[in-house]
């Protein structure tokens, strides 16, 4: 009687279960030989397309409140006008040209720098320009972490919703790192990458690093014409194991410099270069041909256009450029926020963090990637304009330079001119880690040099360089916008597809389907199949039986 | 293994973290960076809203007149485990309507601040009195309480500097309760773990007698205890 009744719910088990195993799951064999018995199975349609999400969109292009966009005369000093969106500080130029001791308070205020950031003095070779120059850079730390909230302290968004944990060498300012404390955002001279720093050819130059960062660093001017010792013998080449003691949190050194040399250079902090250079301690170091008058915009925050240019670069150029390329390994930058103790914040980042197994996820031009890019660092210029462009890239990989719809000429390497006869149109120039290209981009439209007017791309063309932790568009894609191409407020009249899901967080954390904007239903992602409720129950009762009969069986057997 | 319990507490510390973010923000309250509308500024440093005489609402007469010095620099955190940047005082008690005059003495060689955050902003724009100094250098402002028992958070805003040890109090009158995260004086909100390397060993140690001894103790029981226990047993 027990048996007959254990034998009943052992068929019914295995019919249960054979009943919800799902038919696609069938091994090969069978459904081949079901199809020769029974033919196809009746048509069932596929679940249907979700509706798309309601997106909160970013505003792309922010309304410039203060007009720091226009052209202008501060103390002065002509600013140039600034086409895209967002625009540098008109004062904080004019200080930096002037010198921060030399501008009006006013100016000075306004610019939001100590009077002592960059120091101006006397004119030694008697030609109309201060030669002796005293710079002052801070260290601050952005998205870093907190014992009282979760939030990225002083936050600076790379593209929407990106936060990486970065490092980078600030002018000294005046007041609080973040605009207010409610966004607790980074003020906006606080940000990726460190300012360019320019400098006059034959200058007398005096660079204070104040270390306001709560680890040790150093100055490196790579590539610039730099004694290995300073004027008193102290070491003068930022490099910890054969110059000197690294720059302790809360102290200060002077690194001097005569560059006797000009050229597109660059400067780094050497502490634990594989990890510090790659957080951001890392700017472009710009020396300019002595010439006489040569008032120089001493530093470029967050590089992009110079809108005080040097004489010599007037001489030949429209406009000119400086673009930082730098890419972030998010691993890296996540150590600063999970530890709050700087003891095991510098074990994670120094000791644990292995940067041979690591790679890069971010890639950014002159601190931000795409959509970002597009309010800051569009190259905005007129048919028959004359570009100067001063390129490095700081990544830990190399860059693979595209412009769409022009050629330029690669004219120095290392701030060293080339041989007239290898400076040739090309569209795409290598630069591996480290190296600077100055570039000629004339926008003549002959059809090799520019194709004529319109909204042209100019990115990294290896793949990974063009995605923002692999979602594409993102990275350092940015472009070369013809002045009737781009509207009043500073945004490109593109024509393709809708931009408002790539100015949404979700966009970037994979969320969004990728053609949702403009072919909706078609790629979208798809509501479930609500038979799987049924089959996994059919399933789960059957496999029970199952377990329940043998555990029965089992004790019958025992006893 | 041990990663359950630290989510589960991650999860418990987020629900709470919400609300320290909020009564953080209810300290730091205050409206858009008001630049430079009332800043002494040189090349030693700033004070920004200084009040002399200005009485806050709900002060009747000004107060005592104190006098506080304030060091700050890399060597007053050596005290303190795990902090970079320290004051020489974290916490600052005065009486209400009391005219406080601090004189910020800097020993670094970087800029430093003392900003006192959620002061009335009739007579504080954004809510705040601020003075830096450059490095090396000492710079004195004076400003003026209001009447109510309060905390109010002081700091250094350079980025991390409040994070890496600048981070104290002003209790007027009796205070509102400490912040968190105050030098000295009160616990961190969020903590590193600090876990012993073999705390899993030593947790799985202790563990297995426990199981051991329960057990034997449950069976003993049973051996013992009246019939209907023993039918749950076996
Ligand atoms: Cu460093
Ligand atoms: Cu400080």
């Amino acid at each position: 009687m027990k048996i007959r009744k254990s034998l009943l719910l052992l068929i019914a088990a295995i019919a249960i279960g054979a009943l919800s195993y799902p038919p696609q799951w069938y091994p090969m064999p069978l459904r081949l030989q079901l199809t020769r018995w029974f033919g196809a199975a009746d048509y069932r349609p596929l679940p249907l397309s979700m509706d798309p999400q309601v997106l909160d969109a970013e505003t792309f292009c922010p309304e410039d409140a203060s007009g720091w966009r226009e052209a202008q005369v501060i103390d002065g000093v002509s600013v140039t006008r600034s086409a895209p969106c967002v625009a540098d500080n008109p004062y904080a130029v004019a200080a930096f040209v002037k010198g921060t001791n030399n501008v009006s308070k006013d100016t000075l205020l306004r610019s939001g720098l100590t009077s002592d950031a960059v120091e101006k003095g006397r004119d030694l070779d008697g030609d109309g320009d201060p030669d002796e120059i005293h710079i002052r850079l801070e260290v601050a730390e952005l998205n870093g972490g907190s014992s009282v909230t979760q939030r990225p302290v002083t936050s600076y968004d790379i593209a929407p919703g990106i936060q990486p944990g970065m490092w980078v060498f600030a002018p000294k300012l005046v007041g609080m790192a973040v605009e207010n404390f409610e966004t607790g955002i980074a003020r906006d001279a606080l940000r990726l990458p460190s300012p360019a720093i320019r400098v006059e050819q034959g200058d007398s130059i005096t660079i204070t690093l104040e270390n306001s960062h709560y680890m040790p660093h150093t100055l490196h001017l790579h590539g610039a014409d730099h004694g290995f010792v300073d004027s008193s013998g102290e070491g003068n080449d930022g490099v910890p194991i054969t110059s000197e003691i690294p720059v302790m949190p809360g102290h200060a050194r002077s690194y001097e410099l005569q560059p006797r040399h000009a050229g597109t250079m660059f400067y780094h902090c050497h502490v634990q270069p594989h990890v510090h250079v790659l957080m951001g301690l890392q700017g472009l170091f710009v020396v300019e041909e002595n010439r006489p008058n040569n008032w120089l915009q001493t530093m470029n925050v967050g590089a992009g256009l110079v809108r005080a240019p040097s004489a010599a670069v007037r001489e030949s150029y429209d406009q000119e450029y400086d673009l930082h390329y730098l890419d972030l390994d998010k691993d890296l930058g996540e150590r600063i926020r999970k530890y709050r103790d700087p003891r095991l914040i510098t074990q994670s980042m120094h000791r644990e963090y292995d940067i041979t197994d690591a790679d890069v996820d971010f890639f950014t031009l002159n601190g931000r990637s795409f959509p970002y890019t597009f309010r800051e660092s569009l190259l905005v210029a007129a048919e028959g304009e004359r570009l100067k462009l001063r390129v490095v890239n700081g990544g830990a990989k190399g860059i693979s330079l595209h412009t769409h719809g022009h050629k330029f000429s690669v004219t120095d390497r290392d701030g060293v001119r080339l041989s007239p006869a290898t400076i040739v149109p090309q569209d795409v120039v290598w630069i591996p880690t480290a190296q600077r290209v100055d570039l000629d981009l004339f926008l003549t439209n002959d059809g090799l040099h520019s194709y004529g007017r319109g909204i042209w791309l100019y990115h990294d063309h290896q793949n990974k360089g063009v995605t923002n932790d692999g979602i594409g568009p993102g990275g350092n894609i940015s472009a070369i916008v013809y002045a009737d191409y781009i509207d009043d407020s500073g945004w490109p009249k593109t024509q393709g597809v809708p931009w408002n899901q790539y100015f949404t967080k979700e966009y970037y954390r994979k969320e969004i389907p990728i053609w949702e904007s403009y072919a909706p239903g078609l790629f979208s992602n798809t509501v479930s199949d609500p038979w799987w409720y049924p089959r996994l129950a059919g399933m789960a009762l059957a496999l029970a039986m199952l377990a329940a009969l043998s555990i029965a069986a089992l004790r019958r057997r025992s006893s | 293994m041990m990663r359950a319990p630290v989510g589960l507490l991650s999860a418990a510390i987020l629900l709470l973290a919400s609300s320290a973010d909020i009564a953080a923000q209810d300290l730091m309250d205050h409206s858009a960076h008001s630049g430079h509308d009332s800043m002494r500024l040189d090349r030693d440093g700033s004070v920004m809203n200084e009040n002399l005489d200005s009485l806050p609402r709900g002060c009747e007469a000004l107060g005592r007149h104190l006098h506080f010095t304030i060091h700050a620099g890399v060597k007053y955190a050596r005290d303190i485990p795990g902090s970079i940047f320290g004051m020489s005082q974290y916490e600052v008690r005065v009486e209400p309507c009391s005219r406080v005059t601090v004189t910020f003495v800097n020993e670094d060689e970087v800029r430093h601040q003392w900003m006192v955050h959620g002061l009335p902003k009739y007579l504080y724009p954004a809510g705040m009195f601020h003075i830096e100094a450059s490095g090396g250098k000492s710079v004195t402002g004076t400003f003026i309480v209001p009447a109510e028992d309060r905390n109010y958070l002081i700091h250094c805003d350079l980025s991390q500097h409040m994070e890496k040890g600048m981070r104290g109090q002003l209790v007027v009158g009796r205070g509102s309760g400490d912040l968190w995260s105050v030098g000295g004086a009160s616990a961190y909100f969020f903590r590193d773990d600090y876990m012993p390397r073999f705390a899993l060993l030593f947790a799985v140690l202790l563990a297995v007698p426990g199981f051991l001894a329960t057990w034997y103790l449950a069976k003993r029981e049973s051996a013992t205890g009246s019939a209907s226990r023993r039918e749950i047993f076996d």
